[in-house]
C-alpha cells in the first residue's frame, strides 16, 4: 500500500518538489491540496527548479524559509525520491516497481539493483542492457556479446540456459529446472550453444569400468540407458530459436576418458531430428564432434528436408561417409541451405560426386566445406565440373582431400570461367608443380577470387607467389568496388582521396 | 567530397546569410508571403552553389586534392597496404598451425590405415593358424573318444593340453601384442594431447603476438596518419591564415576607402542640406505668404458660400414645403386616380358584359339577317323571274311600239310623198317620181330577228342532255366546248344552268345562240355580234380574275358584278350564287375560259362578216333618221320657196277672194269638187298604191 502511494506521487509530480515530501507525511489524496501549509515549513526544501502551477507560492515559501532558517542546507537531507528509490531497490525482490517510474528514476533503480535477484522477477521486467551486463560480468569472466547479437540480456539467458543444459544429468536432475525457466527466457533466447551433454550416471558399472576392453560391450548393452537430455520440450518453448549448436560429448574428462561418454545414441538422434523438424525458426544447426555416422546423419537430414528457414548446416568432425554425403546432397536440392560444413568426415569420391551433382544446379549454397575428407581426384573433378555451371558458391574448402594435378587442371578452367567464387582452399593436397602452374594460369584470368590457399600442397613457390599477387590485385579491385559501386574500372589513386576525404 | 568545394559553399552561404536578412525577405518574418519568398531565395542560392561547385570548383578541387591530399592519402594507403600485408602474414602464420596439424593428421591417418591393414592381415593369419590348430585339437578329441586305454587317453589329453596351452599362448601373445600396441597408442594419445596442447599454446602465443603486433603497427600507422594529417592541417591552416590575412587586409583597405568616401559624401550632403535648407526656407516663406493670401481669399469665398448656403437653405426649405404640399396633393390625386381606376374597372366590366350581350345580340341579329337574306334571295329569284318575264314582255312591247311608230312614220312619209307629188304635179307641174328607199320597204325593227332566248337554248340543251343521258350531254357539250378533262360534266352543266338561270347575265342570249348555231348553222350573221360582245366583256373580267388571286369564289361574284355593271350599266345588288360551294371556284374559271375559247374559234373564222353588222347598231338611228329625211333638202327648199310663193299667192288669192267673193259660189263649187276629188284620191291611194294617181285623176278629168 505504501509502495503504490509513493509511486503514484512520484508519477504525478514531474520533478523533485516539495509536494512529494509533503505527501510522504500527509495521507493519500492530499496531493493536490498540499500546497501552503505553514505548520511545517522547515521540511519543505526550497527547490528553485520547481515548475508548474504553484511556482509562485513556492518562491514565496522559499523566501520565508530562508528568512527563518538561514543555516538550512539541502545537502543534509536526502531527497525523498532518493529514499524512495533506495526503498524500491531494497524491496525489489518482493515488490518490483519499475515500469511506473519516470525514465530517470528507472535508470537509478536499475543502477542500484543487485544482479543476484531471482530471474523470475527480473526476466520479463527489466530490459535495461546495463543491468544484464552487470549480471553477465558477475557470473562469467569472459563475455562475448557479439556472438549473441550484441544483447546482454540475450547473452545472459542463452548462457544461463546453456549452463543448465550442460549440467543436466538425465534421470537425476529434475527436468523442471530447465522447463521452469522457459516462460522467463523464451522471448530472449535465439541461439543455443551446448558443447556438453552429460550421460546418465551409472553407478553399478562405474567400479568395473577400469577394464577398458569391457567398456565397449557394456556400452552396447546399456545403450538405451545412455540417452542424453531430450531437447524437444525446451526447443518447443523457445519461440525465437534460430541457432542450435550441439556437441554430444563431455568436456574436460582428461584421463577419465571413456568411450561411452561420447555417445550419440539413436534415441538421441531421433528426438533431435523431431526437435529440429518442429522448430521452424531454426536457421543454423550445428552438430559437431558427436560421432554422427551415416545412418544418424540420414535421420537428421531427412528431418531437415524442406525446412522453411534452415540456412546453415554444420556436421563437421563426425563420421559421415558417402551415404551421409548423398543425403546432404539431397538436402541441398530440397532446402535453401547457404552453408554446408562436412569438414573432417569420411566422405570419399562417391559422396563428393553426389554433392557435386547437387551443387551443379543449386542456387542458394554459398559455402561448402569438405576439409579433411578423402574425396580424391574423382570427387574433386566432379566438384570442379559442377562449379563450371554453378553461379552461387563463393567459398569452397577442399583442404586435405588427397587431391592432385587432374583436379588442379579442371579447377584452373573453372577459375577462368567462374565469377562468383571468392575463396578456395586447397591446402594439404598433392597438387604438384604442374598443377600449381595450371592453377596460376587459371588465376591470371580470374578477377573475383580473393583467397586461394595452397599451403603444403607441393606447389612451386614461384607460382604461389604469383597467385598471391593476382589475389592482391583482385582484393584491391574488390575494395574499390565496395567503396564506390559506380566506378568499377577507375584507377585506385585518382578515386581514392575523394572517397577518403569525403 | 573534397574540402575546397564545401568550404566555398559555406562561404557563399555565409555571405548569403549575411546579405539575405538585410536586403531580401527574412525567413523569420511574420508575413507568410515573405517567408515563402525567403525560402525560395535560399533554395535558389543553394542550387546555384551546387551548380558552381559542380562546374568550376570541381576541377579545381580535384587538382588541389591531388596535391594537398596526396600526403595524407599516401600515408593512409601505405599504412593500409602494410597492415593488410601484416594481417595476411599473421593469419597465415596462425593458420599454418592448423594446416600443419591437418597434414599431420592426414599422415597419421595414412599410417594408421597402413598399420590397421597390417594388423588386420596379422590377425587374419593368426586366426587361420589358430583355426588350424583348433581343428587339429578338435580332431584329436574325436580320436581321444575312441581311445580306451587310459594311458593313451592321458597321453593324448596331455598333448591336447599342451596344444591348447600353445593355442592360448599364441592368443595371449597376440593379445599382449595388441595391448602393447594399445599402450603405445595410449602413449601416443598422451603425446598427441601434449602436442595438441603445445600447438594450442603456440597458437595462442602466435595469436597474442599477432594481436600485439597488429596493435602496435596499427597504433604506429595511426600515429603516422595522424602526423600526416596534422602536417597537412598545419599547412592548410597556414595557407588559410595567409588567405584570411590577405582578405582581412583587403577588407581593411576597402573599409578605409569606404570610410573616406563616406566622410566625403557626408560633407557633400551636409553642404547640400544647408543649401536645401536655405532654399526651403525661402520657398517656405513664399508659400506661406501665398497661402495666407489664399486663406483670405478662401475666407471671403467661405463667407460668400455661407451666404449662398443660407439662401439655398431657405430656398430649399421653401421647395421642401412646396414639395410636401405637392406630395400631399399627389397623394390625394393618387387616391382619386385609384378611385377612378376602380370606377373604370367597373365600367370595363360593365362594358364587357355589355359587349358579350351585344355579341349575343348581334349573333341573333345576324341569324335573323341571314334568314332575311335567304328570304331576299328567294324574293330576288322571284324578281328575276319577273324580270325575265318583263323582258319578254318588253321585247314584245318594243316590237309593237316599233311597228306602231314605223307605221306612223310611214304614214307620215306617205303623206309627205303625197304632198310632194301634189306639189310636184299640181303646183309645179313637174313629173313626180316616188322615191324608192330600202327602209321604206322595211317592216319591224332591224335587229329584232326571230330567235330563241339563251335561256331557252340552254334549257333545251340541258333538257336534251338529260334526256339523252349524261354521257351524251357531255359529248355534246364537248362538241362546242373544249372542256378540260378534269372537270366533270356535271359541274359544267351546273355552271351552264346557273348561267342560263341568271337573268343578270346578258350573255346567255348570244351564247346559246352561238351554241345553237354551232350545232345547226342557222343565222350565221346573228350569232357573231353577241359573241363578240361577250368576248369583249369577258376579257377584262377574266384578266382581273386571273390577276387577282386566291378567292375565286368571290372573284366570280365580282366578275359577275363587273359584267353586270359593264353590260347593263345599272348597279344591281350582288347576290351570292345559290350554292357557291358546290362548284369549285377553279373549275368555274376553267369552264368559262374553255367556253370562251370555244366561242372564239368560230368568231375568228367569220371576222369580216362580223364587221358589217357592227355598224348596224347605228342603223336604228340611221334608219329613223333616214325616215325623217325622206324628203330631201332640195324639195324642202323648194317647199319653202313654194311656201313663200304660195304665201304670196295666198295673199294674192285672198285679195282675189275678196275680189272673187262674188263668184264664190262658183268657186265654192269648184273647191267642193276639188275637195271631193282630193278625198277621192286619198282613198284610192290607200287601196291602190300601184296605180299612179295622175292616171286616176286623168281618167275622171277626161
Amino acid at each position: 500500500m505504501q509502495e503504490t502511494l509513493a509511486t503514484s506521487t512520484l508519477l504525478s509530480v514531474p520533478s523533485r518538489s516539495s509536494i512529494s515530501m509533503q505527501d510522504k507525511f500527509s495521507t493519500a489524496g492530499q496531493t493536490s491540496t498540499a500546497g501552503p501549509q505553514p505548520s511545517r515549513p522547515s521540511i519543505i526544501p526550497p527547490h528553485s527548479k520547481s515548475k508548474g502551477w504553484n511556482s509562485g507560492t513556492k518562491v514565496h515559501w522559499m523566501r520565508r524559509i530562508i528568512a527563518e532558517d538561514p543555516e538550512w542546507s539541502l545537502s543534509t537531507v536526502p531527497l525523498l525520491t532518493e529514499l524512495c528509490i533506495q526503498h524500491i531497490v531494497k524491496n525489489f525482490h518482493n515488490n518490483p516497481i519499475l515500469k511506473q517510474l519516470l525514465p530517470e528514476h528507472q535508470q537509478k533503480v536499475l543502477n542500484h539493483l543487485s544482479p543476484d535477484l531471482p530471474l523470475a522477477v527480473t526476466a520479463n521486467l527489466i530490459d535495461d542492457e546495463n543491468y544484464w551486463r552487470r549480471c553477465c560480468e558477475q557470473r562469467w569472466p569472459v563475455c562475448h556479446v557479439a556472438r549473441h547479437g550484441g544483447s546482454w540480456k540475450r547473452l545472459f539467458f542463452e548462457r544461463h540456459l546453456e549452463n543448465l543444459i550442460k549440467q543436466f544429468i538425465p534421470n537425476t536432475t529434475d527436468p523442471a529446472v530447465i522447463l521452469d525457466l522457459l516462460p522467463l527466457c523464451g522471448n530472449y533466447v535465439r541461439g543455443l550453444r551446448v558443447d556438453q551433454f552429460l550421460p546418465p550416471v551409472r553407478l553399478p558399472p562405474q567400479p568395473r569400468s577400469g577394464e577398458l576392453s569391457d567398456s565397449g560391450s557394456e556400452v552396447e548393452m546399456e545403450e538405451p540407458a545412455t540417452d542424453h537430455y531430450q531437447l524437444c520440450d525446451l526447443v518447443a518453448g523457445l519461440s525465437h530459436l534460430e541457432e542450435l549448436d550441439l556437441v554430444y560429448g563431455v568436456k574436460d574428462c582428461g584421463m577419465n576418458f571413456e568411450w561411452n561418454l561420447f555417445l550419440f545414441t539413436y534415441r538421441d538422434c531421433h528426438s533431435l531430428a523431431a526437435t529440429i523438424k518442429a522448430c521452424h525458426t531454426l536457421k543454423i544447426f550445428r552438430l559437431t564432434r558427436s560421432k554422427v555416422d551415416d545412418d544418424k546423419a540420414r535421420i537428421l537430414i531427412r528431418s531437415l528436408l524442406d525446412h522453411p528457414a534452415l540456412e546453415e548446416l554444420d556436421l563437421s568432425h563426425n563420421l559421415i561417409g558417402d551415404r551421409g554425403a548423398r543425403a546432404a546432397a539431397k538436402l541441398l536440392s530440397h532446402s535453401h541451405l547457404r552453408v554446408l560444413n562436412l569438414a573432417n568426415n569420411q566422405v570419399r569420391a562417391p559422396g563428393a560426386q553426389s554433392l557435386a551433382h547437387a551443387l551443379a544446379h543449386n542456387t542458394s549454397l554459398i559455402s561448402l566445406n569438405l576439409r579433411l575428407n578423402c574425396i580424391e581426384d574423382e570427387g574433386g573433378q566432379a566438384l570442379a565440373h559442377a562449379l563450371q555451371t554453378n553461379r552461387c558458391l563463393t567459398t569452397l574448402h577442399l583442404g586435405g582431400n588427397e587431391l592432385s594435378e587432374p583436379t588442379a587442371t579442371l579447377l584452373s578452367q573453372v577459375l577462368a570461367v567462374n565469377t562468383t567464387l571468392t575463396s578456395i582452399n586447397l591446402s594439404c593436397n598433392h597438387i604438384g608443380l604442374d598443377g600449381g602452374k595450371q592453377l596460376l594460369e587459371g588465376m591470371l584470368e580470374n578477377k573475383t577470387l580473393l583467397e586461394f590457399d595452397l599451403r603444403l600442397s607441393d606447389v612451386a613457390q614461384e607460382s604461389e607467389y604469383l597467385i598471391g599477387q593476382a589475389l592482391c590485385a583482385n582484393r584491391e579491385a574488390a575494395r574499390q568496388r565496395t567503396l564506390n559501386p559506380g566506378h568499377f574500372m577507375s584507377p585506385v589513386i585518382a578515386k581514392g582521396p575523394e572517397n577518403l576525404a569525403g | 567530397m573534397n574540402p575546397p568545394g564545401p568550404l566555398g559553399v559555406l562561404e557563399e552561404k555565409e555571405e548569403e546569410h549575411l546579405s539575405t536578412p538585410i536586403l531580401g525577405p527574412s525567413i523569420n518574418s511574420d508575413n507568410p508571403q515573405e517567408r515563402i519568398q525567403a525560402r525560395r531565395l535560399r533554395i535558389a542560392a543553394r542550387l546555384e552553389a551546387r551548380r558552381r561547385e559542380a562546374l568550376g570548383e570541381y576541377l579545381d578541387g580535384k587538382k588541389e586534392s591531388e596535391e594537398d591530399q596526396s600526403k595524407s592519402y599516401k600515408q593512409k594507403e601505405e599504412s593500409r597496404l602494410k597492415l593488410n600485408k601484416l594481417l595476411l602474414c599473421g593469419t597465415e602464420l596462425v593458420t599454418n598451425i592448423q594446416v600443419a596439424t591437418d597434414i599431420r593428421e592426414i599422415h597419421r591417418r595414412v599410417e594408421e590405415e597402413e598399420i590397421k591393414r597390417q594388423r588386420l592381415e596379422k590377425l587374419e593369419n593368426e586366426v587361420k593358424t589358430s583355426q588350424d590348430k583348433f581343428d587339429e585339437i578338435t580332431a584329436k578329441w574325436e580320436e581321444g573318444k575312441q581311445k580306451r586305454i587310459p594311458q593313451d587317453l592321458w597321453e593324448m589329453l596331455n598333448t591336447q593340453q599342451v596344444h591348447c596351452a600353445g593355442l592360448i599362448e599364441d592368443k595371449n601373445k597376440l593379445i599382449s601384442e595388441l595391448q602393447q600396441e594399445l599402450k603405445t597408442k595410449d602413449d601416443q594419445y598422451v603425446k598427441d594431447l601434449k602436442k595438441q596442447s603445445d600447438d594450442i599454446c603456440l597458437l595462442l602465443e602466435r595469436m597474442e603476438e599477432q594481436v600485439k603486433h597488429m596493435m602496435k603497427t596499427f597504433r604506429q600507422e595511426l600515429n603516422y596518419i595522424e602526423k600526416a594529417f596534422e602536417v597537412e592541417r598545419q599547412e592548410m591552416l597556414a595557407s588559410n591564415k595567409k588567405k584570411w590575412e590577405r582578405a582581412l587586409q583587403a577588407h581593411n583597405a576597402k573599409e578605409l576607402e569606404y570610410l573616406m568616401n563616406r566622410i566625403k559624401k557626408v560633407e557633400d550632403y551636409e553642404k547640400q542640406l544647408n543649401k536645401q535648407r536655405v532654399w526651403d526656407w525661402e520657398e517656405y516663406n513664399m508659400i506661406k505668404i501665398k497661402l495666407e493670401q489664399d486663406v483670405q481669399v478662401l475666407e471671403q469665398q467661405l463667407q460668400q458660400m455661407k451666404a449662398t448656403y443660407q439662401l439655398n437653405q431657405e430656398k430649399l426649405e421653401y421647395n421642401f414645403q412646396v414639395l410636401k404640399k405637392r406630395d400631399e396633393e399627389s397623394t390625394v390625386i393618387k387616391s382619386q386616380q385609384k378611385r377612378k381606376i376602380n370606377r373604370l374597372h367597373d365600367a370595363l366590366n360593365n362594358l364587357r358584359a355589355k359587349y358579350n350581350k351585344q355579341i349575343k345580340h348581334f349573333q341573333e341579329e345576324n341569324q335573323s339577317l341571314t334568314s332575311d337574306y335567304k328570304r331576299f334571295v328567294t324574293q330576288f329569284k322571284e324578281l328575276q323571274r319577273a324580270m325575265r318575264h318583263f323582258a319578254l314582255v318588253d321585247d314584245k312591247q318594243f316590237r309593237e311600239i316599233w311597228l306602231m311608230n314605223e307605221e306612223e312614220a310611214k304614214d307620215l312619209i306617205s303623206r309627205a310623198f303625197a304632198v310632194d307629188r301634189i306639189i310636184h304635179t299640181h303646183h309645179l307641174g313637174l313629173p313626180w317620181t316616188a322615191p324608192d328607199f330600202w327602209f321604206l320597204r322595211n317592216v319591224g325593227p332591224i335587229s329584232q330577228q326571230p330567235r330563241k332566248s339563251a335561256a331557252q337554248i340552254l334549257e333545251e340543251v340541258l333538257m336534251q342532255a338529260e334526256e339523252e343521258g349524261t354521257e351524251e350531254s357531255t359529248s355534246e357539250a364537248e362538241s362546242y366546248l373544249d372542256l378540260p378533262k378534269q372537270i366533270s360534266p356535271r359541274t359544267t352543266r351546273k355552271i351552264l344552268m346557273l348561267l342560263c338561270d341568271d337573268p343578270r347575265v346578258p350573255l346567255p342570249d348570244p351564247i346559246p345562240l352561238l351554241v345553237f348555231s354551232c350545232r345547226s348553222p342557222f343565222l350565221p350573221s346573228c350569232k357573231c355580234v353577241p359573241l363578240h360582245l361577250f368576248c369583249n366583256l369577258l376579257h377584262p373580267c377574266e384578266q382581273t380574275s386571273l390577276m387577282s388571286g386566291p378567292e375565286p369564289g368571290e372573284q366570280i361574284d365580282l366578275e359577275e358584278q363587273k359584267e353586270e355593271s359593264l353590260v347593263e350599266g345599272e348597279p344591281e345588288e350582288k347576290e351570292a350564287p345559290p350554292s357557291p360551294r358546290l362548284i369549285h371556284p377553279n373549275d368555274v374559271l376553267k369552264i368559262l375560259e374553255a367556253f370562251v375559247m370555244g366561242l372564239k374559234k368560230p368568231k375568228d373564222s367569220q371576222a369580216p362578216v362580223k364587221m358589217k353588222y357592227v355598224r348596224d347598231n347605228s342603223k336604228d338611228s340611221e334608219y329613223w333618221e333616214s325616215l325623217t329625211t325622206v324628203i330631201p333638202d332640195a324639195t324642202q327648199n323648194l317647199w319653202d320657196a313654194l311656201y313663200t310663193a304660195l304665201e304670196k299667192y295666198h295673199l294674192v288669192l285672198t285679195q282675189r277672194a275678196k275680189l272673187l267673193l262674188e263668184n264664190r259660189s262658183l268657186e265654192q263649187q269648184n273647191t267642193e269638187l276639188q275637195m271631193l276629188l282630193q278625198q277621192y284620191l286619198d282613198s284610192k291611194i290607200n287601196s291602190e298604191l300601184q296605180v299612179p294617181p295622175t292616171q286616176v285623176l286623168r281618167v275622171p278629168t277626161k
